[in-house]
């Protein structure tokens, strides 16, 4: 089977499907049940060609540039933001603080890691907002999940520095992405599925003890006939164990989903590793695994080589291009527009798929910010900043261009709390928070 | 190779209750019921057990326990044994399996009363089923009978928690080749005049004693610039224990741990960041086992202000206090990858005082799945790439590939060639069963690792019989399977053959050729802190006040002083156990030296290691100190083991010489006694306060053999610092000993008791018996009389060479029902 015919027809539309069945129920139990905000930062590295990207009007009225053009579908349900800057001076160049400070909005520690200019630097001095609004919910026993916050890599490199990192549980405390989907899946079903196997196995392994037994004395036996009964006994117990999980009449219980076998974290898999994220996200909401997570497609400086666009030139390299080479600013704008429509297929898995708390979808509850570190890649600036937003996690209004002139992201930051229910005075560098969030965007 | 992916989610943790404790609640309830003559002996040797049944002293119920009995017998004999048979055994046309099981007497009677004789139920009611019930349960059928009636003999038995941990270490060795023993100690180091390796730039290669540096901003060697350089260590990690480690390393510039296998990052500090400077990791690691460690240490050039360069590798080890890594755990050659399984076993039973693997319960089932899921998991990660490169050239059509790599698994894991059924089973069903490789690999090693054929390793009479021999050797030497080239080559062409006339003498060359190895070494140190009963997690609590001083970190010294004896003696070229008692040295370091004196006086500089408190923690002999020092039976650590909080205690320390050292038999007091207090008898030493609480004739049956044999080591007080005074008197360390066949020796100082237990008959006898029962873990006397002879004589002969000892008891284990059956088949 092609690989992407078994995306298509994989574990989250049995899920749904199972989902829809047990509706009725769950729609008469949601007046008590409360809706389930959640928030999904999607990073795409190198900065974009911002007159291909931001509308030419801010307002309602706004059109969509061809790097947005994916995101069609979803302009009623999405916003954009010009205006936003990080501001964060100190250690690191211009790619380390576009990543280490983007989601922290404090500067980084003096440190050993040297870019290509500026001074070297260490990790970021403080949490990372995705990290604070996971803490807040788990403190709370009602938001309280599983994981919290699960953080999603696609081909980030396997190495541990400045570049890599976009989430911090505190001052130097990078934390990892992990890039393998099935790493991921062990994270999540590795219990239910080592079960899975383990009750598959074990009617075979019976036969065995059968079969070295035969030739015992009757003495020799008893320990073993005493290990059959024990092998027979976990073997029943996970067979109704599977049948009450299979079953499915609670709603809190969804199928587990099924990755295609053997995709290796190579360049050319980036597409199907990204879509097999996008559904362990989806199906990690389903199950209520987390309400924060994030999804990291390489990293900043990464240098995807997007063959399958037919681009052979890494993304980073192409970046630094003048805009005067028509060639490589076309190119980027196609990798550009590729990142869009990772961000169109997730939103659009997220509206298809009812929320398991019976408000609506996964969207409606749900809000994807998709960024990046730098407003634009060969000018290393970290001005107007891509903010994109699409869902309703956060009580912004929505169907909206903003262009907020020059604000410090801070403030972005401080709106994201407040617009998730969890108001700050500062956070990051309270330098840059004076003005507090950004006025106009809550609904 | 330690986390990640590799920690399973539920991963089992041990609570319950070891197997012992429910036959002490055996032996508790026999107590009370007066089995008393049988609980002695099940207490003090572990494993001779009584062939008679109890025939008196039962419980009187209604009429006299004895007379019920006879009663009972007589109905049997009468009624029920011309179809059960004599003694219950069954095997008669009326009925065939044997009387045994778990039911009380009262169901039984109950049961039999209704039901028995078959021909006519009415024929025995009431009383008459009761006492027959009574008889039946005592004499054969309740456990405890069984246990009572069973002579002692083989079991077969499933491997125990350290022989799964050692199979698996050596089941994934089996694929990187095998660690190795090295004399050398230290870290290899190479620090380069470079950010990076660079042979042109390398100024300095040489073996670092311990790693701790602190180079602030000076050069760390010469030729070397301080602004930008970069320092490689590698080597491996030596264990002594198995337990839960925590590997400390402390670095202010960029830095790098792999750990266990060469690829795997146990730390990754490759961005240096202000503040941060502490990495602990807390892993599992296995006695007898090296881990390769390999360490880059960069100070990179920059333009902003360097951070001083400090280096440090320390570690807590089990029980232990933080210390930087002494340089005897430190070897300098990096050793193949290797494993250490991080799933937690349930402890064995130990009621014949060595593990054994005779219970199966579901708590060590989830343990076992555990188990093999994690080893499931790093045979995916960790050895099948291994394979792969390995086998790069093979075909690899149809899987072939992974089918071989799979089948050559389960081959190693089983000890022997897979047949058909078995492969199928194990390898080609699963691999057709899952698509993905990683899957089908973690379900070939769930179903190998949970087969019986992995888990109950004698379970091979099908396999050839230098297949067992193997096996058996394995598991004797290294609690493990048989995975080195060599060994499987001399199988491969059936060396082993029983037939062949040197087949025994070339099983103990293969022994032999085994027993200079790292894991022999392992299982050897378990043995020795087993005999002398110290737990080396444990802690040992002194009056602070007192003993100011005798810290965790004074003990870890200790502990290390005394494996060095130990390890001293045992690889020396005599490995002569009487050396144990009389080495006049001890292995010091100078703040051990400070604490108890003489005879622990470094007798040369130590190399200053580490920073803690600029004193060398190097490990030295100290200048002899004849009349002071006698090898491990003096050994500080020993003898506060063998000591109250406050005082010593001569009781503890006679019951240990005359039940360890010496292999006799005590039975345990009369009642729980509080030693008395000595602030009441302040005029008193220890010895007279003994005296006074035992002086009682009834108390004397027993403590006349115990209390002189412990007097005799009084210079030694409760931390083992020799004295020859206790408030303000002299000690009085005269002893003496009554032999078994009645013979009076005496002792005037601890001189003459180091002596007689180094050159003891019966201590050599008790020796060879532990010994056999720590490596073989079935009891000697299953193996009958003329062997535990022989081997006596064997160690006399060899001039009580310990090494030669263990060959020798593997050569038994491995001949032994070879032979049997050999010779069965010939006659």
């Amino acid at each position: 089977m092609n690989r992407r015919d078994f995306l298509a027809q994989m574990g989250i539309s049995t899920a749904a499907a199972s989902l829809l069945m047990g509706l009725p129920s769950l729609c008469m139990g949601s007046a008590a049940t409360n809706r389930r905000r959640r928030l999904v930062f999607v990073f795409s590295p190198n900065g974009v060609i911002p007159n291909h990207f931001w509308p030419d009007e801010a307002g309602k009225d706004f059109d969509l540039k061809r790097i947005l053009q994916p995101l069609a579908d979803f302009k009623d349900q999405m916003l954009t933001m010009k205006g936003i800057c990080n501001r964060i001076q100190g250690d690191g160049d211009g790619h380390m603080r576009g990543i280490g400070c983007l989601l922290t909005g404090i500067e980084l520690f003096p440190g050993d890691i040297q870019g290509g200019s500026d001074t070297p630097a260490g990790w970021s001095m403080g949490i990372s907002v995705d990290q604070h609004v996971k803490n807040q919910l788990q403190a709370d026993p009602a938001t309280a999940t599983r994981f919290g916050s699960l953080e999603f890599g696609v081909m980030v490199p396997d190495r541990a520095d400045t570049w890599t990192r976009m989430s911090y549980a505190g001052a130097n405390q990078p934390v990892a992405p992990i890039s393998d989907p099935y790493q991921m899946f062990d994270k999540l079903y590795g219990q239910a599925k080592n079960r899975e196997m383990l009750a598959s196995v074990l009617d075979d392994l019976a036969g065995d003890f059968k079969r070295v037994s035969k030739v015992l004395s009757s003495e020799d036996r008893q320990i073993l006939d005493l290990h059959l009964d024990l092998v027979r006994n976990v073997e029943k117990e996970l067979k109704t164990e599977l049948a009450a999980a299979t079953k499915n009449d609670s709603g809190t219980v969804h199928a587990v989903p099924k990755l295609p076998p053997n995709i290796e974290e190579q360049n050319d898999n980036m597409p199907q590793i990204t879509q097999m994220q996008i559904e362990l996200m989806i199906n990690s909401f389903l199950a209520d695994f987390a309400r924060v997570a994030s999804l990291q497609i390489t990293n900043s400086v990464g240098q995807p080589r997007m063959t399958w666009l037919d681009i052979k030139e890494g993304h980073h390299g192409l970046s630094h291009e003048p805009d005067s080479n028509e060639e490589a600013y076309e190119k980027l704008i196609r990798i550009n527009t590729w990142y869009a429509e990772q961000v169109a297929h997730m939103a659009r898995r997220m509206k298809e798929t009812p929320d398991p708390s019976g408000h609506g979808s996964l969207l409606d509850n749900t809000t994807i910010i998709w960024t990046n570190e730098l407003g634009k890649g060969n000018s290393h600036t970290r001005d107007n900043i891509p903010f994109v937003m699409v869902g309703g996690g956060l009580d912004f209004r929505l169907g909206e261009a903003y262009d907020f002139g020059k604000v410090p992201h801070n403030r972005l930051l401080l709106s994201i709390l407040e617009g998730f229910g969890m108001p700050e005075k500062t956070f990051g560098n309270p330098e840059f928070c004076g003005d507090g969030p950004l006025t106009g965007l809550i609904t | 190779m330690f986390f990640g992916k590799r920690m399973n989610d539920h991963a089992i943790t041990s609570t319950m209750k070891s197997l012992a404790t429910n036959v002490e609640a055996i032996i508790r309830v026999s107590i009370r019921i007066g089995c008393c003559g049988i609980v002695c002996v099940l207490l003090s040797t572990g494993c001779q057990v009584s062939a008679e049944p109890p025939t008196d002293e039962l419980p009187a119920s209604g009429e006299s326990g004895a007379g019920e009995m006879r009663r009972g017998q007589k109905i049997y004999t009468d009624q029920c044994l011309s179809c059960h048979g004599e003694g219950g055994r069954g095997g008669t046309e009326g009925y065939a399996d044997p009387l045994l099981g778990d039911a009380t007497v009262s169901d039984l009677a109950s049961l039999i009363a209704d039901t028995m004789p078959e021909e006519d139920p009415e024929q025995c009611v009431g009383d008459d089923a009761k006492a027959v019930a009574r008889f039946i349960h005592e004499t054969f059928y309740s456990e405890a009978a069984q246990r009572r009636n069973r002579p002692a003999q083989r079991d077969l038995s499933r491997l125990t928690g350290t022989q799964i941990q050692q199979s698996l270490a050596d089941l994934y060795q089996h694929f990187f080749g095998p660690s190795y023993r090295v004399k050398e100690r230290g870290l290899s180091a190479s620090y380069f005049d470079s950010g990076r390796w660079d042979k042109e730039k390398l100024k300095v290669e040489r073996v670092d004693p311990v790693l701790d540096f602190d180079f602030g901003r000076e050069s760390p060697v010469e030729g070397v610039t301080p602004d930008e350089f970069y320092i490689h260590w590698s080597g491996s990690l030596r264990v002594e224990h198995t337990g839960r480690y925590e590997i400390v390393v402390e670095s202010t510039c960029s830095m790098k741990l792999r750990f266990g296998h060469h690829d795997y990052v146990l730390i990754d500090n490759h961005v240096q960041s202000e503040g941060k400077t502490e990495f602990r990791r807390t892993l599992n690691l296995i006695g007898g086992r090296q881990y390769a460690i390999q360490i880059d240490f960069t100070q990179r050039k920059r333009k902003t202000e360097l951070p001083p360069a400090k280096f440090a590798l320390r570690w807590v080890p089990p029980g232990g206090a933080e210390t930087v890594i002494p340089t005897e755990y430190l070897i300098p050659s990096t050793q193949p990858s290797g494993f250490a399984l991080q799933t937690k076993l349930p402890p064995d039973d130990r009621s014949y005082g060595y593990d054994r693997g005779t219970r199966v319960d579901r708590q060590w089932d989830d343990a076992v799945t555990a188990a093999a899921l994690e080893f499931g998991s790093i045979a995916g990660s960790e050895l099948w790439p291994q394979y792969r490169r390995k086998h790069r050239r093979d075909s690899d059509e149809n899987r072939s590939r992974l089918r071989g790599f799979l089948s050559e698994l389960a081959t190693i894991a089983f000890r022997a060639p897979l047949d058909e059924a078995s492969q199928k089973l194990y390898v080609d069903d699963q691999l057709a069963e899952a698509e993905d490789d990683l899957l089908a690999i973690a379900r070939s090693c769930l179903l190998i690792i949970k087969s019986p054929r992995f888990l109950y390793p004698t379970l091979d009479h099908d396999a050839a019989p230098s297949n067992r021999v193997a096996t058996r050797l394995a598991l004797t030497m290294f609690d493990s399977l048989p995975t080195d080239e060599w060994l499987l080559d001399q199988v491969s062409k059936n060396h082993f053959a029983p037939d062949h006339k040197d087949a025994e003498e070339r099983i103990r060359q293969a022994a032999l050729r085994m027993s200079d190895d790292q894991r022999l070494h392992g299982k050897m140190m378990e043995m020795f802190f087993d005999w002398l009963d110290i737990d080396p997690a444990a802690e040992v609590a002194k009056d602070e006040n007192k003993y100011a001083g005798f810290d965790k970190v004074m003990i870890l010294d200790l502990r290390r002083s005394l494996e060095r004896t130990i390890g001293d003696v045992f690889w020396s070229d005599s490995s002569d156990y009487r050396q144990l008692f009389s080495s006049d040295f001890n292995w010091t370091n100078s703040r051990l030296g400070d604490f108890f004196g003489e005879g622990w006086i470094p007798g040369v500089e130590g190399r200053v290691e580490g920073r803690v408190d600029g004193v060398s923690n190097e490990l030295v002999q100290s200048k002899p100190a004849g009349g002071r020092s006698f090898g491990v039976l003096t050994h500080p650590l020993v003898m506060s083991h063998l000591s109250y909080f406050d005082t010593t205690s001569p009781i503890h320390r006679g019951v240990f010489l005359f039940r360890r050292v010496l292999g006799r038999t005590l039975r345990p007091p009369n009642e729980a006694f509080t030693p008395l207090n000595p602030d009441l008898h302040p005029d008193l030493t220890t010895r007279q306060r003994v005296e006074l609480q035992t002086g009682e004739s009834k108390c004397q049956v027993c403590h006349q053999k115990i209390n002189t044999l412990g007097f005799a080591l009084e210079n030694f007080d409760a931390v083992g610092r020799f004295r020859e005074q206790e408030n303000g008197k002299p000690i009085d360390a005269t002893g003496g000993y009554l032999s078994r066949d009645g013979q009076q020796v005496s002792f005037a100082t601890p001189a003459d008791l180091a002596n007689f237990m180094a050159n003891n008959d019966d201590a050599h006898r008790a020796f060879v018996e532990r010994v056999f029962e720590h490596f073989a873990k079935q009891p000697l006397a299953a193996y009958g009389e003329d062997v535990a002879e022989d081997l006596v004589k064997r160690f006399r002969d060899s001039g009580y060479h310990m090494r030669r000892l263990i060959v020798e008891v593997a050569v038994v284990v491995a001949t032994h029902q070879l032979d049997q059956e050999y010779n069965n088949e010939s006659t």
